[in-house]
């Protein structure tokens, strides 16, 4: 059992995002409580890993919905300050915006999507950790990185930035 | 693949920072939940008495019946009480 604790914690931040990490280790609490009452049923060691993951997915995009309705969740409150191309050349600021017109952007693609990217480029996660918290094949892991940057690219365009 | 890479440094860049942690209490907290719970000495001799007061009630009130409708009674009573037990088991469980 503790050896789910901190990859099903990682998998609810990740779907949850930077600022709810009390949120993510309420999810990881319930799951283990949850895979602890559930133990007996499972035949084998791969089934106890789809089950808990699956399982911590969908309770963190409950969470996410209610947390979302308690505080406007990032992307929005970044849409209602739109970055313009127009105020001042300073890079710090530049970059500062940039980075959160991305977070923003990150946060408008599908839940999936989403958590991809975090666990990969925020929690250090390999393509085969990911695979096996998404219960998906390596391949469509790589897929779904792949598709996220370049919807992503195509949000940032649109918000007047570019990836380089 | 060019845009891609520059891409993928952009959001290593836009999500640099701590990685959040379990908190060191996350372990504790689980146990006291997962751990079954045990009465309290008063709990205890609450339980002692309601059995002690039930099991002579039920004689009392079964004192003037046949031995078969006795055993059917209790037999019952035994079956029911399995039944309300074990579902609410589950419903603790949480399923």
């Amino acid at each position: 059992m503790r050896r789910y604790r901190e990859p099903v914690f990682r998998l609810a931040v990740s779907i949850l995002g930077q600022e709810f990490a009390p949120e993510a280790e309420d999810v990881a609490q319930d799951v283990m409580l949850r895979l602890h009452h559930a133990l007996g049923s499972f035949r084998g060691e791969s089934s106890v890993g789809s089950w808990i993951y699956r399982i911590a997915f969908n309770q963190a995009l409950n969470v996410k919905a209610r947390a979302r309705y308690r505080a406007p969740h990032l992307s929005e409150k970044a849409l209602a300050t739109a970055p313009s191309r127009d105020l001042g050349p300073h890079d710090q600021l530049q970059d500062e915006r940039r980075r959160q017109a991305v977070l923003a952007c990150v946060g408008e693609l599908p839940e999936v999507y989403q958590s991809a990217l975090r666990l990969h480029y925020w929690l250090g996660a390999s393509v085969g950790e990911i695979a096996e918290m998404l219960d998906a094949p390596e391949n469509t892991v790589k897929s779904y990185l792949h598709r996220a940057r370049r919807l992503l690219q195509a949000l940032l365009a649109e918000r007047g930035f570019d990836a380089r | 693949m060019h845009d891609d890479e520059a891409m993928g440094r952009l959001l290593r860049d836009a999500m640099a920072g701590e990685a959040p942690q379990l908190s060191p209490a996350f372990d504790a907290r689980v146990m006291r939940r997962v751990r079954p719970r045990r009465l309290t000495p008063m709990g205890r001799v609450v339980i002692a008495v309601y059995v002690v007061v039930a099991v002579a009630a039920a004689a009392w009130l079964m004192r003037d019946l046949r031995m078969e409708s006795i055993a059917a009674a209790v037999a019952a009573g035994a079956l029911i009480a399995a039944g309300t037990s074990a579902y609410v088991r589950r419903l603790a469980a949480g399923h």
